[in-house]
């Protein structure tokens, strides 16, 4: 019982959300393992950056749990970094890179302590891992879509936390870029952290990613991207959207290919 | 020694009464303009002002409670706390409003700070209280800080190294919840909390500041200097510092032409502040408008790059005199001469003494440029544009040249050799190059090619995957003519579409 409840970085169990009369998440189990890069996927409004807001501890379940490694979220402070959707940040708010990156570990030190000497060379590291040293001291206002993406990158590696929530990093970057956050991604992995990932572009899903959540208020399936990227269950989901159709006969090539 | 003591007691006479209110609104000033620089960051500009003017419910309820239970009159600590209270309660009941009902938030504002200012004022103009207590609604409205007492002086030297200290030891809290509070409350900081200490905070600075400027114009010395501080910098510590000088210095200068001028020192200190905000917003080095005008002054927009590419590939030998090339554009000379320097610096261009031309790089981008021109022009045609604009506009399509676009014209066209004028259309440089597989209908007079592949119409036609062909003169019924051992293939343009060829030499061969 013990060694299961270790191997599970994420337990999210009955989970149900609301803001007001119709819930964002409604009844969600899942178990995530430890050392998987995990994608959300699902419809416009399906609740995937609240899942992510309840796995942080930001927002309240009305009903359910969250656990991380077991404990519950409130005691898990620290074990857990978030790299927010590109939209949800103040652009002119004014910090530098190298500040934003420093933030990572904010919750490494308590609040009337200073930054160490240590502190700085990790986000510095950091920053060199996503290779935006030589954008240190820009404001973050004057990076480009991609650059902006990897400082949230740096400060969530910064934190050196357990497990690593992401959303939508994908989101309006280019092609190199999208390269380069995947790489990071894979290489945080293969060190044994947990990464969970809300994404939207259902044709790089199977690539990406270890496993797949697959959600629309409730959850619709969870395991290995070839059991979820499933005609069936897609349309069901998606609600015979067009455009996901597309995307999907580009997955079915891709996936014939591969075999 | 007793001349300097003389004149130190006779100026300590004369200008003593201004010592006070200068310190008083110094230290008053800085702690606004530093609490000032989360409010401007947090956009909660119109809850100061909702504070500033709920406050007077609060000063009179803890005038009168103190008067009522302890006989006290306008004890200063009731009072303090009354305001602060008031505050408090305004943000709460605005916090309330917004989440129950569909109410939102800036409405809900205006609402509880009408209703509380109005409220005071209705119990202070009450005959039964008025004769209670004594509270000069006029300086609370405009301000009055020639007649601040020692015992304010002393509550607004508390007030201030109170606020100071908070923002200093909560400062890595206050920072990362105004710019991230989800991550804030990831690990483990009480963004609730936070933000309830930064209002407890917005309270103690609007009670101080009313003292200076008056309910009306507290909020001009709480967002003015920071909001002119957030164009001066690009990170919070230097802002908060930039803020604190600013609010100083304005209050200085304005707390001086009110002396000079007889003003009243409150609005005289607004319209400095007014006036650092503007200058700031004019002159700031990244931020300023003028800083936004020199760099858009010396960018230089790709339309004049293209067009002075365009101007020197169409001239004689792709060589240009720069005064030429002055005269051909119509673009304020300073930013051709802008461009032809990027385009150097570039390496599109290179410049021997007066004389440009264009280096291999700039000839294939400027035969880019103007295939997709001519290509426009001869669009243009075909959809009846009458033959005056057609220039023009093609002169602005131009710009429109990614390759998409342009293939999509190529070949609606009919893969055209010469525009309407007769002038050759330049051939697509980026495909029809060697060792790049492209459809047989961009082979030009003379180039030689391999068949790569033979699409389902190559067979019917007899040609092999690997043969060599030769383009020969295209007809004007847009026939593709190839030749290979001395055989002759006609190819329709989809015919001509469908095989894909390898480039071995181009044009007309020795």
């Amino acid at each position: 019982m013990i060694t299961e409840s270790t191997s599970i970085a994420i337990g999210v169990e009955d989970l149900t959300v609301s803001y007001g009369p119709v819930p964002a998440l409604l009844d969600v189990s899942l178990q995530i393992p430890a050392g998987k890069l995990v994608g959300v996927i699902g419809p416009n409004g399906s609740g995937k950056s609240t899942l992510i807001k309840s796995i942080l501890g930001f927002v309240r379940p009305d009903v359910g749990t969250v656990r991380l490694f077991g404990q519950e979220v409130s005691d898990t402070r620290g074990k857990i970094a978030y790299v927010p959707q590109r939209g949800a940040v103040d652009w002119d708010f004014p910090i530098t890179v190298r500040e934003v990156a420093a933030m990572g570990r904010y919750g490494h030190r308590r609040w009337w302590q200073n930054l160490t000497r240590e502190d700085y060379r990790l986000a510095d590291e950091a920053l060199a891992k996503v290779r935006m040293t030589e954008f240190s001291k820009r404001q973050i206002g004057q990076l480009s879509g991609g650059q902006q993406q990897r400082v949230f990158m740096a400060r969530a590696l910064a934190q050196d936390a357990e497990v690593l929530l992401l959303d939508e990093p994908f989101a309006g970057v280019d092609a190199a870029t999208e390269r380069a956050i995947l790489d990071v991604l894979t290489d945080t992995k293969n060190k044994g952290k947990t990464l969970v990932v809300v994404h939207h572009d259902l044709a790089t899903a199977a690539e990406y990613f270890d496993m797949l959540v697959l959600l629309k208020q409730r959850l619709f399936g969870f395991g290995e991207p070839r059991q979820i990227l499933d005609p069936e269950l897609l349309c069901e989901v998606y609600e015979g959207n067009l455009k996901v159709f597309a995307e999907l006969t580009k997955t079915k090539n891709m996936a014939g290919k591969k075999d | 020694m007793d001349a300097l003591y003389e004149s130190l007691v006779n100026f300590q006479l004369d200008f003593g009464y201004l010592i006070k209110p200068l310190i008083v609104g110094t230290l008053v000033s800085i702690v606004c303009s530093v609490v000032g620089c989360f409010i401007v960051l947090r956009g909660m500009a119109f809850l100061a002002d909702a504070i500033a003017h709920s406050m007077l419910a609060g000063v009179i309820g803890g005038y009168l409670i103190m008067k009522l239970l302890f006989g006290a009159e306008a004890n200063l600590m009731g009072m303090l706390i009354g305001a602060i209270l008031a505050g408090i309660v305004t943000v709460a009941l605005i916090g309330f409003v917004t989440r129950v009902s569909r109410i939102k938030q800036d409405t809900a504002i205006g609402i509880m700070y009408t209703g509380l200012f109005a409220a005071g004022a209705f119990v202070v103009s009450l005959k039964s209280v008025g004769e209670l207590i004594h509270i000069d609604i006029y300086h609370f409205i405009v301000g009055s800080v020639l007649a601040v007492s020692n015992a304010e002086l002393w509550l607004i030297a508390i007030v201030t190294s109170f606020v100071l200290s908070v923002v200093m030891l909560f400062y890595r809290s206050l920072q990362i919840t105004s710019f991230d509070p989800v991550m804030a409350a990831s690990i483990g900081v009480p963004v609730l909390a936070v933000d309830y200490l930064l209002t407890a905070c917005t309270s103690l600075v609007v009670v101080s500041g009313v003292r200076v400027a008056g309910v009306i114009l507290v909020v001009a010395l709480i967002i003015t200097p920071a909001a002119t501080a957030y164009l001066l910098s690009d990170r919070l510590s230097r802002m908060i510092v930039i803020a604190a000088i600013i609010g100083a210095v304005g209050y200085w200068l304005g707390f001086a032409a009110a002396i000079v001028f007889g003003a009243s020192p409150g609005s005289a200190i607004v319209v400095v502040m007014t006036l650092l905000f503007l200058t700031a917003l004019f002159a700031a080095p990244r931020y300023g408008l003028m800083a936004d005008w020199i760099r858009r002054a010396n960018a230089v927009p790709q339309e004049i790059k293209e067009d002075v590419l365009g101007e020197i590939w169409r001239s004689k030998d792709r060589k240009m005199q720069v005064k030429n090339l002055l005269a051909k554009v119509t673009s304020p000379n300073m930013r051709i001469r802008n461009a032809i320097k990027l385009l150097v610096r570039q390496e599109y261009l290179e410049q021997t003494g007066n004389s440009i031309s264009l280096t291999d790089k700039g000839t294939k981008e400027a035969s880019r440029l103007v295939r997709a021109h001519r290509l426009w022009e001869t669009y243009l045609t075909k959809t009846g544009t009458p033959e005056t604009e057609i220039h023009k506009k093609a002169h602005q399509l131009e710009h429109i040249s990614d390759e998409a676009t342009v293939d999509y014209l190529d070949d609606k066209l009919g893969h055209p050799l010469t525009d309407p004028h007769g002038s050759e259309i330049p051939e697509d440089f980026e495909k029809a190059a060697t060792a790049r597989e492209f459809r047989a209908s961009l082979l030009r007079t003379g180039d030689r090619a391999e068949i790569y592949s033979i699409g389902a119409n190559g067979a019917e036609l007899g040609l092999k995957i690997g043969q060599q062909v030769v383009a020969r003169d295209r007809s004007p019924d847009n026939i593709w003519h190839l030749t290979s051992d001395q055989k002759d293939y006609h190819l329709s343009h989809d015919e001509a579409d469908s095989i894909m060829v390898r480039l071995l030499s181009s044009g007309p061969s020795a």
